[in-house]
């Protein structure tokens, strides 16, 4: 068997990780259900549109989406974290006849596929929003879901691999989500922040993501708005891959 | 495994020799102790609550349009709310610990000690609310100072509304950590429950530009009772009588059932 004919049977595995408990997906989709039809459809309500030129709840609903990708992402590391401190897996699945890079790319892949299953229905329903969902940038928009999550889980494989415990793991994780949340065109556009601000909101992996989705309904081409999430995200699984060879080493 | 203080332990415990009140007052001050040994937990929310408040409510209010109130009112409106929200998240702590210490094993150990298991629980419940409260003294103090609340009775009443939506939240969550037994459904659940009372409540916005099918139940949110009540003490100076009924009626209900859930859980079935 081929090294690379292992990555679906490796991905598989987290997949089906995913649905040994299919009450945790549902409730995932529960959670984007409030921060759609309860948060952002309260605010939709509170800023007119006279303010922004855009109706307020179609301008955050991706975000909603993100959000869900982003805890179904890191979802991925807290597991690969568990795997090594509380289930001692790790020297199990080094011993598989798979090569560390490969398990290290496939457990990414892994990561990636569920989020992408988790946010499945909010895709659909946002796809749905902003009037593309029986289109083919409807694809564009599960590319960039994938690509958004492709970052967040080397991101969060890598802090899986640097934190000693929970505790360290969750605030971390916290810290971050934060700054992807609320350090974001997620709920404002870049003019809104401060003049000291603007260069941390744009080089927010969020920002990147939630533009490139906002810019869906009026593009021409699938590659525009993809096109910039490419790069960061390929560099964070990177990222994500280095930090689980390092971690592997027993 | 007995309940009752055997003599060398109660010869041997100051606790025991005070009074029938220490003991709970012990099982309280370990779970503040506890919430203190872990650093992580009240950075991780002091830092989402200082971003809620200065970045994102700053930001957003400035975009927000009320009718007949000023662009100031919406970032007044939420600082208050965030305090609720905030003490509301901090509360549903103390069933992390719970479930956690079933686990580890750790409860068998408090089993032994010479404390009731009446104390026990209400030492508990206790303990999740003074932490609570120990927390979120300091954010109270920025908002109050934001807003310029200075009327002492007001303030007290303030904090009497939080102290019982704390009370409230810790007996929710000793009811969601001994009822629910894998540990990621548990945190999974604890996370949606927070997000459902707290989203769908008045604490973040006012009910009349949330749509109808949230309006129609943000009303019985416990942390809208509390928020509700709270505004009423700080902005009006005057007591919200429905909702600090509706918020004592949520602490009796779930104190009362995370009581008798615990109970159920120590004892199998068969109450202390």
């Amino acid at each position: 068997m081929s090294n690379l004919r292992l990555v679906p049977l490796i991905v598989e595995r987290d997949i089906r990780i995913l649905f040994s408990d299919t009450f945790l997906i549902g409730i995932m989709f529960a959670n984007f259900g409030i921060d759609l039809f309860v948060t952002a459809a309260t605010f939709g309500r509170l800023i007119p549109q006279s303010v922004l030129h855009e109706n307020y709840f179609l301008y955050i609903a991706p975000g909603s989406n993100f959000v869900t990708a982003m805890v179904a992402a890191f979802q991925s590391g807290r597991d690969v974290w568990r795997e090594k401190y509380i289930k001692d897996l790790a020297s199990y699945l080094l011993t598989l006849p798979a090569p560390r890079r490969v398990l290290a790319l496939s457990r990414i892949a892994g990561g990636v596929a569920r989020s992408v299953i988790a946010t499945f229905p909010g895709t659909l329903v946002i796809s749905y929003l902003y009037g593309i969902l029986v289109d083919p940038r409807v694809f564009a928009a599960f590319l960039i879901v994938g690509l958004f999550s492709l970052g967040i889980v080397g991101l969060s494989i890598s802090l899986s691999a640097f934190a000693s415990s929970i505790e360290v793991f969750v605030t971390v994780r916290s810290a971050i989500q934060l700054y992807l949340s609320f350090l974001s065109t997620l709920f404002y556009r870049t003019d809104v922040f401060p003049s000291f601000l603007v260069p941390i909101v744009v080089s927010n992996p969020m920002t990147w993501a939630v533009e490139a989705f906002r810019s869906l309904p009026h593009a021409q081409g699938l590659i525009g708005p993809i096109s910039v999430l490419v790069i960061p995200s390929l560099v964070f699984a990177a990222l994500g891959m280095a930090s689980y060879l390092w971690y592997a080493r027993l | 495994m007995s309940s009752s203080p055997t003599p060398g332990n109660a010869s041997n415990s100051p606790t025991q020799a005070s009074g029938p009140a220490s003991p709970i007052l012990q099982i309280a001050l370990r779970d503040i102790s506890v919430l203190f040994r872990t650093p992580w937990i009240i950075i991780s929310r002091s830092l989402a609550f200082i971003i809620q408040l200065f970045v994102f409510a700053f930001l957003i209010s400035g975009l927000v349009v009320i009718p007949g109130r000023p662009s100031s009112y919406f970032f007044e409106y939420y600082a208050v709310g965030s305090v609720v929200g905030t003490i509301a998240s901090i509360s549903f702590i103390i069933g992390y610990d719970i479930f956690e210490e079933a686990e580890e094993g750790v409860l068998d150990y408090l089993l032994t000690l010479p404390v009731s298991r009446r104390q026990f629980i209400i030492g508990r419940a206790l303990g999740g609310a003074i932490r609570a409260m120990i927390y979120i003294i300091p954010m109270f103090v920025i908002v109050a100072v934001l807003e310029h609340f200075n009327n002492p009775a007001s303030l007290a009443a303030a904090v009497l509304d939080l102290f019982l939506l704390a009370f409230g939240v810790t007996g929710l969550s000793i009811t969601v950590a001994v009822s629910v037994r894998s540990a990621n459904r548990f945190d999974v659940v604890l996370a949606l429950l927070e997000l459902a009372v707290s989203r769908a409540s008045t604490a973040l916005y006012p009910i009349a530009f949330m749509p109808s099918y949230v309006a129609a139940v943000a009303p019985f949110s416990p942390v809208s009772f509390a928020a509700d009540s709270t505004r009423s003490a700080l902005t009006d100076v005057t007591l919200n009588f429905p909702s600090l009924l509706g918020l004592v009626a949520f602490v009796v209900i779930f104190l009362g059932l995370g009581s008798a859930f615990y109970f159920r859980k120590l004892e199998g079935g068969v109450y202390a």
